[in-house]
């Protein structure tokens, strides 16, 4: 029988977890989830309302509210890398969001990235990483075949750290190469141009099907500023590369308007006109429906102590349509908890790393812990994987994980191979994946789930993540081993060396501890978003939406024929 | 059409459904709790489950045992009655889930009605008349004395997430808003998990109207008419009637029309239920609607002269409804009373026990008497469920005569062995005000207040 058998998980919060500890780790996230809220309010404001007042001056909007009018009314924008150089400066200045504002927004009921010339901060032009995080965005568009929309406000670059972003691989000029590449595989791409467009900026639309200008509106290759003669013949940029040339004369773009918002209204026209969403097919009859235990109680099942453990079980039915799910394999691998669930009626594999403690397959009667990989769980993960891969179940790798196991049996169990063999499935597959690092994202683990070296369409984490190659205290151990014992405690009894080696270790400890911030990782392109564990839910209904709204490029099986049933019937257990 | 169709339900309704079941073909197999196992009515059924203990969220709200019995027992569809699991969306979407037809409406209509502030909200936007009130849910006190302000006193305070009367606090001008808001939040908080509040023009009395409704899932729709339910004990209905006594012709065309928009607007497909709340003044508003076949069905089937369970499984197996509203020719006048085993005289205390004797004549006229019942003499009557044990419907020509024929039947009818409501309804029956029509929700016709 090749039904989906999802059935009913979770229980009553009241049921596994008491009020006090509920509380308390609510208390504690409302804590992190405001300084997200801070911080997120402080990127959006660009360089400050005096800048934006600038940019209303000139009767233009800001990239923010162009975005604003150009999505859905009752549709929320999902940003990516908003946090792209946070704390890093440049001399005196800052670049809030890397002056370039890249989000999913929904268009005409169709998801699109978007990708915004900040105006407010440098004229709109590009910092360091401002072109890698431009890339990032079209790379999750080309993935998806989503539609693009370049809001252009570009000066270029921002010329004192040219050399940081002109010459590099994954320097501006790759950024029209993406271009190319989205264009080479069939994906819309819409540009409105609304003002100081030099260079790179002068570029970035042209590639685009459709490019609207404004009167304000200039592109350029270079700015009148270097034009021989330009000042005596009274030339600005405008004149040189303004909509009476490049609409009329030249043709490098197609439509004039007067202001802002009629690039926008136009715009949408032109959204509406591209096939709609197949997810509406795609949910095979089913309507979107919210998980039936309450979402907002995930804001206290995480204890921010990552050593202290949950039931991951109750964040999935937290996150399913209707806390429906089927989970695969079940008896095998339990450090991992992986199935299918629906998401707004779609379809979607999940997995999930159990906590707490589980019975031991290899020696009855024993336990070990979880948040760890272990044999079956890897070879479970990797058979989930490839089954998913072939039906063209979109996957979501929830990580909260220490890493493999360790020692004489975790290596004569062969733990490299099977590692590598799910490596190797995540690397090859083509099924739309994305992770979310939960809290801890340690070592092989943070790999073998699909963490962002294996190219996840999108990888967020929440504001409890910790993402590094071991925990600080086994990296302090690591260091100091030499100086330790059997069961590391330091060997020495010389007061004065054992004060030093504990200095030194709780040093290596913090130092590791500051660089797991998920706001440090975020800085650098680490991970894609910052989220509260509160957002899941609604990010996971865009990644499903946005899954399964373009076709015809990936495979999408009916239900009835997936690998997974063949797996599941395999591995359940005889009558 | 199903071969074999699984009765997720007991006693009279599950009777009910199977007797349909077989005038169509279908094999109807029937789900028991350990005590009702071996019931004696369970005979109409061709298979039997047993779901788990007595007690019904051991087993008949069992939710994954009903679809694994479902399966089990090759049953293509299923009917979920009233009450249990047939008004659960979570419970429609594993059915189908699960390749097994759920008799009833989509899950997302379900939805909509299942909740007082949702309803209201799909009701306003279809043009529906509702209650004058708040638009969604109270923000803060600040907002009940803004909204209450504009309504104007007195207000009832309702709590969204409750029900069946629980949850409600009248308030007659600001200051008591402001006390009761914050009390009224708390208990709805501790007794059904969520504060949430919303407020509605306080209307005293009026009289409880509901339209009976069946669409199809192509979008058609047809009502068959209004049942008045105002005869009432602690928001239990008593006595059913259908036409009501207080509606002309064209309110009554007005009305349905106004059921079927509601059915359309939301998706419905089946059976359903609008309710309405018809007030002193004679406006008419949308209260909620039922999405479900209900106790009192029957009596809009003999005004209607259709079958409405057949209609019910057509539908479910994606027929098109056959009949158009011109088609539906209403007659006569049916009046039905809920025989309960309870004791009027000692405050309704639920009374079981075994039937000495159980006998409704069907010929003392003048009109036609139908009984809905599971039971019969010798049988016993279960401690562990609702206590309904029979409907007696009269029909008749006149509304006179069917008040006649249901009285001259429940005069002569034989129930010993348990004490039941028969007293109560022959004294509400006989009444003055029942008989001119005059009746409203604010009390029961010929019954003392002091005796409920």
């Amino acid at each position: 029988m090749a039904k989906v058998p999802l059935f009913p998980i979770g229980r009553a919060r009241e049921a596994f977890l008491d009020g006090a500890s509920f509380e308390r780790n609510r208390t504690a996230l409302g804590a992190l989830d405001a300084t997200l809220a801070e911080r997120r309010a402080k990127i959006a404001a660009g360089w400050g309302a005096e800048y934006a007042e600038r940019v209303h001056k000139k009767g233009k909007l800001t990239a923010r509210e162009r975005i604003e009018l150009l999505k859905d009314a009752d549709s929320r924008v999902f940003e990516v890398l908003a946090f792209v150089n946070h704390g890093r400066k440049f001399g005196k200045l800052e670049s809030p969001a890397a002056g370039v504002v890249t989000a999913y927004v929904r268009v005409g009921g169709r998801w699109t990235m978007v990708i915004a010339n900040d105006n407010t901060v440098a004229s709109g032009s590009w910092w360091p990483l401002s072109p890698e995080k431009i890339e990032r965005a079209q790379q999750m568009a080309l993935r998806l075949r989503l539609p693009v929309i370049y809001l252009v406000d570009c000066s270029g670059l921002y010329l004192p750290e040219q050399s940081a972003t002109f010459p590099a691989r994954t320097g501006a000029g790759h950024i029209f190469k993406m271009n190319s590449l989205l264009s080479a595989a069939g994906v819309p791409q819409i540009a409105g141009v609304f003002g100081d467009c030099i260079a790179g900026g002068g570029y970035m639309p042209i590639i685009s099907d459709r490019v609207y200008m404004t009167e304000q509106a200039y592109m350029v290759i270079a700015g009148a500023a270097l034009i021989k003669g330009a000042k005596s013949l009274h030339l600005s940029s405008l004149d040189i590369g303004g909509p009476e040339v490049h609409v009329h004369q030249s043709a490098c773009a197609d439509v004039r308007v007067p202001d802002d918002e009629t690039a926008i209204a136009m715009i949408r026209a032109e959204i509406e006109r591209l096939p709609s969403s197949g997810a509406a097919y795609y949910r095979h009859g089913a309507q979107p429906a919210a998980p039936q235990q309450p979402n907002h109680e995930l804001a206290g099942l995480f204890p921010t102590d990552h050593r202290m453990t949950y039931d991951a079980d109750e964040v999935l039915a937290r996150l399913v349509d209707r806390s429906l799910f089927w989970e695969f394999c079940p008896e095998r691998g339990r450090e991992m908890v992986v199935g299918v669930g629906r998401v707004n009626g779609l379809y979607m594999g999940l997995v999930a790393n159990r906590q707490g403690v589980i019975d031991d397959p290899e020696h009855k009667g024993k336990k070990k812990p979880c948040g760890i990989l272990y044999k079956e769980g890897i070879a479970k993960l990797a058979a989930f994987s490839r089954a998913c891969n072939d039906d063209g179940i979109p996957l979501v790798w929830l990580q909260d994980i220490s890493g493999f196991d360790i020692g004489v049996e975790a290596e004569r169990l062969g733990l490299l191979g099977y590692g590598s063999s799910l490596i190797y499935s995540n690397s090859t597959n083509s099924v739309p994946m994305f992770t979310v690092l939960l809290r801890k994202a340690s070592g092989a683990g943070y790999y073998a789930l699909a963490g962002l070296p294996y190219e996840p369409v999108v990888q967020l984490s929440t504001v409890l993540a910790r993402q590094s190659v071991m925990e600080g205290r086994t990296l302090a151990i690591a260091a100091y081993n030499t100086k330790l014992d059997d069961d590391f405690e330091i060997l020495t009894q010389d007061p004065k060396e054992r004060a030093e080696i504990e200095a030194g270790m709780r040093d290596t400890e913090a130092r590791i501890e500051g660089d797991m911030s998920p706001y440090k990782s975020a800085a650098q392109m680490d991970t894609d978003e910052l989220v509260s564990p509160l957002e899941l839910r609604a990010w996971l209904e865009l990644f499903a939406e946005a899954s399964y709204q373009s076709i015809g490029y990936r495979r999408i099986k009916n239900p009835r024929i997936w690998s997974l049933h063949d797996a599941a019937a395999l591995w359940e257990a005889r009558g | 059409m199903f071969r074999r169709l699984l009765i997720a339900n007991r006693g009279e309704v599950a009777v009910r459904v199977a007797r349909a079941c077989r005038d169509l073909g279908i094999s109807p197999v029937g789900v028991a709790s350990e005590s009702d196992l071996g019931a004696r009515w369970l005979g109409c059924m061709d298979d039997v489950v047993c779901l788990g203990p007595s007690a019904s969220r051991e087993s008949y709200l069992k939710m994954e045992r009903v679809v694994q019995a479902a399966l089990q027992q090759g049953c293509a569809a299923l009917h979920p009655g009233w009450g249990f699991l047939s008004e659960n969306p979570r419970f429609a979407a594993l059915c189908e889930q699960h390749g097994v037809m759920f008799v009833g409406p989509p899950s997302s209509a379900m939805e909509v009605m299942g909740r007082k502030a949702p309803a209201k909200a799909a009701m306003r936007a279809a043009g529906v008349p509702v209650i004058p009130g708040s638009v969604g849910l109270l923000a803060s006190v600040d907002e009940a004395v803004a909204c209450a302000r504009e309504t104007g006193y007195p207000v009832i305070l309702k709590a969204d997430a409750g029900g069946g009367g629980r949850g409600m606090r009248k308030c007659f001008d600001e200051a008591q808003l402001r006390a009761a808001f914050v009390q009224a939040s708390a208990e709805a908080e501790s007794a059904f998990g969520s504060g949430a509040l919303y407020l509605e023009k306080y209307l005293e009395g009026g009289r409880h109207i509901e339209v009976q409704v069946m669409a199809d899932r192509f979008g058609a729709c047809v009502h068959l008419g209004e049942r008045e339910c105002s005869v009432q004990r602690n928001h239990q209905k008593l006595v059913e009637e259908s036409p009501s006594p207080v509606l002309d012709a064209p309110t009554r065309a007005r009305i349905g029309g106004i059921a079927v928009r509601a059915a359309q607007s939301i998706g419905y497909v089946g059976a359903g239920t609008v309710e309405f709340l018809r007030a002193d003044d004679g406006a008419i508003y949308f209260m909620e609607m039922n999405t479900r076949l209900q106790v009192e069905h029957g009596v809009s089937e003999l005004v209607a002269g259709l079958d409405l369970v057949h209609l019910q499984l057509r539908v479910a197996a994606n027929s098109r409804l056959a009949i158009s509203q011109e088609d539906v020719k209403l007659s006569g006048s049916a009046v039905e009373v809920r025989i309960n085993a309870e004791d009027p005289a000692n405050g309704f205390r639920p009374s079981p026990g075994t039937l000495a004797a159980f006998d409704f004549p069907l010929d003392r006229g003048p009109g036609a008497i139908r009984v809905d019942t599971h039971m019969q003499a010798g049988d016993s009557v279960s401690p562990h469920y609702d206590s309904l044990i029979a409907k007696v419907i009269a029909h008749a020509p006149t509304r006179e005569s069917a008040i006649e024929t249901l009285l001259a039947c429940l005069r002569h009818a034989r129930v010993e062995g348990v004490a039941t409501t028969l007293p109560l309804h022959l004294a509400v029956l006989d009444s003055r005000e029942f008989r001119a029509g005059t009746y409203d929700t604010r009390s029961i016709p010929g019954w003392p207040a002091s005796a409920r």
